[in-house]
This record gives structure tokens, sequence and C-alpha cells, in this order.
């Protein structure tokens, strides 16, 4: 199985919002005004020094992931084609287990009282297309895809950046 | 149609995946809740929009959105959207409205119009655009036709003082060229929240080694990529500039060949510069004077610098026009004005490129009109800008002088627009008759006697062109909500109600359209054969277009001393004054009053009014909030969520305290428009600068107070 996951640039992240409401967009997530994904923003430093950084999260769709030991009735799952952690909403009970034993918050209750999470949008993975979060993200911050290949990414930037000042010392 | 074999209906049917399986498919159209206009592909399933996303194939947004374009279902579908023309019962303070017909709507609108016209002149009668943009040039063209000089837009407090700030100094504007740039001064504006969809090509250039000055008060997304961050005092930019000048000019860092071929008036700008050190410009602006310094000599000694300003947060003030004189002077001084990698000009048209877009507006030469509303008090203004100055349109109302205001044809009216906005609210009750066409019925919509409904983008044709040679046109992706119409439309239908000798007009959107983009080689029929929009053939634009035919200027140069400025008895060079109330030069408010009120910086969800009632844009804030910096927010004992007074010496309201170092010490920023807590309220009618007419609405005096709660 190939494990797909989000990756998140935090350098290149503006708090636009967009992948909140595009992902509501995707997933009808209209009567409850509920969202699978949140983006929090973080101030850090003083005055001259100040930072302010933001982060979008959604389900991390954990390798090992708490929600679906936690699930009484198997209603969480792993697809799998791409370990995507998945709800069968037919099946779950809306006991909140689930809740108690995400970490991030990733799990959300509809009007119904059952379960409803990010599932990577995967119809539409599996049908070569982006999540909706991360087609609409203007900056590239948000990307998703199977996690070898998006450690690949991050690790080739990280590279570059780490021999550019390799260069410009050796200048010096 | 691709079809999809792996996949169940179901599957198909949740990932709304077009096809021929689920019967999704996908049309094209464009956003119009900002003037980015992004491409988008709208999903159809049985005549209804389920899902929107960006346009991968249009290079202006490359697939992406904001989150405002993401919630246009919520827009488009919204349960509060008018559906047949509405014609109010009882009285001008009566709210209630009964249905009527189109032809009885246009009808009544013609009848009433052309009776005032009779008595009062055609220029008793206001044309008024609002926010909307590609309707202008046909409500132009139909307020001339008319008679009157007074069509005016939302463009009396966004980018037309930037404008007349860089036509003062060159006769033309010029755009950043970032692409070949290897320094970019951004000059208070966010990008990252006005023009989501267009910033990944900033990014990638900064990735690249791009180096970023950024100067304004906020910290904005852009602050953490900046090599500088130059945080002003909010309205003195003017003295940033001139600070930067006198560095440039002392360390010989100007671009002297550019400057002694092709300005004028360097010799006083140099001597007036001389008072701008580094510690005195310090002491106005609160930057730092090694900052300043740091910065002017990035900017100048960089191969190739240019500059990016935002369309108002520069001309948002009292000094505003000679606040953008002295920001932009900078890049004559430093030789980058249309220069690759600096500041290239483009043509400016609606469109994008050369059109007779001027010819087909101006139906009717000024000199055949009466003069515009405030024509004698802001002379600079009649003279750069082709419209009516709309801020002192209420003043006139109210005054009748020197002739009377007695009716207005509006679309997308908001009285919020205006400083002392409760004032623009009294003045419209007083006009004869007032019709307001809009998607909703609005506060300002329901002041109205007539009110018609327009469509969405997503219902009507249009054309969009992106700079520099990308063009759709759309056909309407949904049927009109209601009896909605296309605002141009609209505008036509009248034209032929109030009896306009205009054949053009007559033939409809598209010949006019056609007419107006003539030169430019292509035609409507061209662009309907590429449903998401195609690529025109570039026109190569020259730099250094100066240097064949002279600056657009009265002396065909670079104006460091403005000759039109002067012959209209203004300061000739870009003079830094200190804003209407600020500490410095209101000491006896500011002990009232003691903070600055820097107001309608975008937040990212927001676009004026429009998105305030969606319900997944408003769930992002959900409350009007000022954002007040944590010192401040101690001293008056102020936390996160508190209930919190918002004042000045005019008015209150009251909202939620946000703490957040986005604002620096002594500064409180408000988004504008909040039907709930409108801040236009505590700014005075007349809060304006002198020049451009425009309103203040970013440097201010005020305070705020918890507001115990019992």
């Amino acid at each position: 199985m190939t494990q797909f996951a989000f990756s998140f640039d935090v350098s290149r992240c503006s708090a636009c919002l967009a992948c909140v409401v595009a992902c509501q967009d995707q997933n009808d997530l209209i009567v409850e005004n509920i969202a699978f994904r949140q983006v929090t923003i973080h101030e850090e430093g003083e005055l001259s020094s100040v930072k302010i950084s933001s982060l979008s999260l959604a389900c991390c769709h954990c390798g090992d992931a708490p929600c679906v030991k936690a699930c009484p009735t198997n209603a969480i799952f792993k697809q799998d084609d791409t370990g995507v952690v998945d709800i069968n909403r037919d099946i779950c009970i809306g006991c909140h287990c689930c809740e108690l034993a995400c970490p991030f918050g990733a799990t959300k209750f509809a009007e119904d009282g059952k379960m409803a999470k990010c599932n990577l949008c995967h119809s539409r993975l599996t049908n070569n297309l982006e999540p909706a979060c991360v087609k609409v993200c203007s900056t590239k911050a948000l990307k998703a895809g199977p996690l070898e290949e998006l450690t690949k990414q991050k690790t080739e930037k990280a590279s570059v950046i780490i021999l550019k000042s390799l260069i410009t010392t050796q200048n010096k | 149609m691709i079809s999809h074999p792996d996949l169940s209906i179901e599957q198909l049917q949740e990932g709304k995946i077009s096809g021929f399986e689920t019967q999704i498919e996908i049309k094209k159209t464009t956003c119009a809740i900002c003037s980015a206009n992004c491409g988008i592909d709208a999903s159809v399933k049985d005549g209804v929009v389920i899902k929107v996303e960006g346009t991968a194939e249009n290079p202006a947004n490359k697939g992406t959105l904001c989150s405002k374009g993401a919630a246009n279902r919520q827009y488009i579908y919204h349960e509060d959207r008018i559906r047949t023309p509405l014609l109010k019962r009882g009285g001008k303070n009566s709210t209630e409205f009964e249905p009527i017909s189109w032809d009885q709507a246009l009808d009544i609108i013609s009848s009433r119009m052309l009776e005032i016209k009779d008595q009062s002149g055609p220029e008793s009668v206001v044309f008024f655009s609002g926010f909307p943009k590609r309707l202008r040039p046909f409500l132009k063209r139909l307020a001339h036709g008319f008679g009157s000089p007074n069509y005016c837009t939302e463009s009396s407090t966004c980018f037309y003082a930037t404008l007349i700030a860089n036509k003062l100094n060159y006769g033309c504007a010029g755009e950043a060229d970032i692409q070949n740039s290897e320094c970019l001064l951004v000059w208070s504006t966010n990008p990252f929240h006005s023009a989501t969809a267009d910033v990944s090509n900033l990014l990638d250039a900064i990735d690249t080694g791009l180096k970023i000055i950024e100067v304004g008060p906020l910290i904005t997304p852009l602050s953490s990529h900046a090599d500088i961050h130059l945080r002003i005092r909010p309205g003195t930019s003017g003295a940033l500039a001139l600070g930067m000048a006198h560095v440039i000019i002392e360390e010989g860092l100007y671009d002297s060949d550019f400057v002694n071929h092709w300005t004028v008036g360097f010799d006083e700008y140099r001597k007036y510069t001389k008072q701008f050190t580094p510690s005195a410009t310090e002491e106005i602006t609160s930057v730092p004077a090694a900052s300043i310094i740091q910065a002017a000599r990035l900017y100048a000694s960089s191969k190739t610098s240019s500059l990016m300003s935002g369309a108002s947060p520069t001309v948002h003030h009292t000094n505003g026009v000679q606040n953008h004189r002295a920001i932009t002077a900078l890049i004559g001084l430093t030789g980058n004005f249309d220069r690759k990698g600096g500041n290239r000009v483009i043509p400016s048209s609606h469109y994008g490129f050369n059109t007779r877009q001027d010819e087909f507006e101006q139906s009717k030469p000024w000199s055949e009109m009466a003069p515009r509303i405030a024509q004698e008090v802001l002379p600079v203004w009649s003279e750069l800008v082709e419209q009516a100055q709309a801020i002192p349109l209420p003043a006139q109302i109210h005054s009748g002088k020197p002739y009377p205001i007695r009716a207005m044809l509006a679309f997308g009216l908001n009285y919020r627009m205006w400083p002392g906005s409760d004032n623009m609210k009294e003045s419209l009750k007083k006009l004869d008759f007032l019709v307001d066409i809009d998607l909703f019925l609005t506060d300002s919509a329901k002041l109205a006697d007539l009110v018609l409904p327009a469509c969405t983008s997503f219902e009507k044709n249009d054309l969009r062109v992106w700079s520099p040679n990308y063009a759709i046109w759309t056909e309407p992706v949904i049927k009109p909500v209601g009896e909605s119409r296309s605002d141009i439309n609209i505008i036509i239908d009248l034209a032929d109600k109030l009896g306009l000798d205009d054949p053009l007009l007559k033939q409809g959107q598209e010949a006019c359209l056609d007419w107006i983009i003539k030169p430019s080689g292509f035609t409507i029929s061209d662009l309907k054969a590429a449903p998401g929009g195609m690529f025109l053939p570039e026109i190569e634009t020259p730099f250094f277009q100066y240097k064949e035919k002279g600056f657009p200027t009265p002396s065909g140069k670079m104006e460091f001393c403005s000759s039109i400025l002067k012959k209209a008895g203004y300061d000739a060079l870009p003079k830094y004054v200190e804003p209407k109330h600020s500490p410095v030069s209101a000491p006896e408010m500011a002990l009232d009053y003691p903070l600055i009120l820097n107001t309608g910086s975008r937040l990212p969800m927001f676009m004026h009014s429009r998105t305030f009632r969606l319900p997944w844009t408003r769930a992002l804030r959900h409350d009007p909030m000022a954002d007040i910096n944590p010192i401040d927010g101690e001293r008056r004992d102020i936390k996160t969520g508190d209930t919190i007074k918002l004042s000045t010496h005019r008015s209150s309201i009251t909202v939620k305290a946000h703490i957040t170092q986005r604002v620096p010490p002594g500064v409180v920023a408000m988004f504008h428009a909040y039907p709930e807590a409108d801040v236009n309220l505590l700014i005075e009618p007349d809060y304006c600068d002198p020049i451009s007419g425009y309103p203040g609405f970013k440097s201010l005096l005020c305070e705020v107070t918890k507001i115990m709660d019992d």
C-alpha cells in the first residue's frame, strides 16, 4: 500500500483561508457550516522581532491512526489503495470516541450526530485530481501525494538551500 | 467526456467528478467578487452549480482561488438575492417593496428621469457605479448620452488618487516588472490577501533571490519574506520616501543621467529633501534611521529595482496624493522608470491593451455638459480623471449648490463607502428619485424608490482580458436567478427607454465590445471559439518609451515640481504634511484619542461588504473586530474577545477586541463596511485629501475602551 498524505510548507502559507472554504464547497459542508480544515495563526516574539505564521491542518491520515483503533463499530477505516483514513457513515453511531482519540481535532460532527472528516478527497485522488484544498492553494504551501514523494520534495528543497549557503560561504 | 471505469458512480458523484456517468459538466466563467476576476471552472449538474474550482489554463489564477472565490456558490445562490424589480410602497422612510414587472420598472425609471431632466437639467441626475467594473464604459456612455456629466464610481475612493500622483510625476503610471527585478519595494500593500491567486510568481521570485523591502505599519504574509520591513506610523509615507531620497541623493546613488536629461525641478526637490535626514525622518515615521539608510541603499544600488504599491493604502490619507508622489518619485530618481526590471509603462485601458474605450465612454465632450460635482473644488481631479468625484456628492445634495442633485441611478450602491456614512445616507433620502441595481436588498438598496435585480457573473455574458494578453468571453453557466438581468443589458434597455439616439448601444453588448476592442485585431467571435479563454497575440511594449515621445506631462519630462499642481495653487513639490488628525498635528485631540485608527486593510475572507452574508466566509471572522497591539490592550485591560467601544471625536461603534501584533503599538486597525459596526461613522465627511478628494481612511485619531458586560 502506498500511504498518501498532505504536506505543508509553513514558509509559503499566507493564511488566505481558501483551503478551508474549497473543502467546504467540495464536501457540501453547507448546512452545518463545519470545516474539515482549520487554519491557526501564531504570533511569536515582540515588536521588531515579531513573526506571524500560520498552519493549515486537517486529518493527518496517520499510519497507525488512533481514531481507527478507538472506533467501536469499525466505521473508521484505512483505504487499501491510499492509506487514507475514511469513514463509513452508515455504521457510525456518533459516540465521539474518535474525537477523544484524535490528537489533531480532525473529527467533526454533522447535524445528524455522526462523525464527518477529511478523506483527502479520496475519489478525486483516485481519479488523478488533487484534493480541493490543494488545488485551490495559490502559494503551493499545501500539497498532497504519496508520502515518499512528498518527503523527497522537501529533502530536495532543503538541500538546495543548504547548497546555496555553502557556495556563498566558499565564495567568501 | 472522459469515462472512469475504476470508480463506482457513487464514488464519482461523491467526488463531483465531471463526466458522462455523473452528468456533471464543467463550464467556464469568471469570479466577479473582486476585480482579479479569476477564471472559474463551474461544475454544473441539472442546471445547478455544485462546485467551483479555479481554471487551470488561465494564467491569472492557474487553477487556484481565494476563500471568497471558493465561496461563490453561497454568493450566487444566496437567499437574499433579489428576484424581481421592486417598487417602494409608502414613502421615503418605508422599507416595504412590491414586485413589479421589468416593463413597468423601466417605464417608471425613464419617465421620472426625463421629468427631472426637463425640470432641473440632465446634470441633476447622477449615474453611479459601486464596485462593479465591467459595466462602467456602458454606464458612462449612458450618463453622457443622457446629458449628465455626473458619472461617478467607487473609484472615487480607489486607485484614481494613485493614478493622479503618477500622472503628476510622469504623465502615466509604471507597473512593477517583478520577473526582471533584483529588488522589489512593496509599499503598503498585501498582495497575499488582495490578489491571492497571483502570488505564486512573487514567491517563486523570492525563492530565486528577489530582495524585498516592505513598507507599512501592518505585518502581512510578505513580512516574513522581507529583507527589510519599515513599519511606519500610518500617514507618514511621504516623509519616509523623502528620507530615502535624502540618503540616495547625499550618497550619490541616484541616476544623474536620467535626472539631468529627463526631469524638471530636481534642484528644488534636492533642496527640500535636505531636511529629511535619517534621524529627522525617524522622528516623523517611527522607522529607525539605520533601517531607512539600509533600505535606501538596497533600493538604489540594486541593478534593477521596482516599486509595487496598492490601489489605495498610500492615498487613503489627508496627505495622500503628495505622499504617493514622494514615493513614486523614487522610481525616476533611481532611473528605474520604464526600464526592464523597473516600473514599466503598459496600456492602461479597462481591457489591458489599446482600445477605443475612451471614445466609447466619452460619448459627449465635457464642454457640452454642465460642470461636474465639485469641479471647481477639485481642479486637478477634474483635469486628470474622466469622471466626477463622488465623495463631495452628499455635500452638493444637501446644499443644492452650485446646482441641485435630484436623482441617482446606481449600480451596487453602498453608502458606507463614504466617510461620515450617516451623512451620505441622509443625503440619499433627500433625493427625489433613487434607483439601485444590486444582487441583494442591501441597506443602501432599501433607501431606493425602485430596485432592480442584477445577476452574477455566472449568469451572463462578459468579456474579461488579463494583462498582458489572455482573454475570455463567458457564456452564462446557469440561468439567471429569478428575473435578474445582466447589468450591461439593463443599461442598454434603459438607453432605449430614455430615447437616446445611440445606434451603437442599440446593437447590444457584443457589438459595442467589438467596436471598443477593434484596434486589437480580434473579435468576440474569435473568443467564442475558446470557452476557457485564449492567449491573444502578444504585443511588444517597448521600454524607455519616453526617449521617443517624451513624458506626457506639460514639460514633457518627469516633474519633481508639478506644473499642474502649481497652476492649481497647490505645492508643486511632493511636500510632506502631517495627516490632519495625528498625534503631532492635533495634540489636543490626541489627549482623549491617543491611538491611530487605520481602517479598511484587507482581510482575506472579505471584499468590502460583498461576502459578509456568506456563512462560509463569515465564519472565518465572525465578529467585527478591532485589531489592537498587546501593549495598548494591556494598558486598557482589554483582551481578545472583549466587547469594546471604538471611538473618535465624531462617533463610536461597538466591536470585539482582537489583540494582535499585526498592528504596531499605538495603532488600531478596523475593517470597514460592517452594517452593525460601520467604522466610517467615525470619520468626518470632509476628512479628505485636498487634491484628490480621497478620504483619510487610514490615519486619524481614536481610542478604545472596554465595555463591561452586565
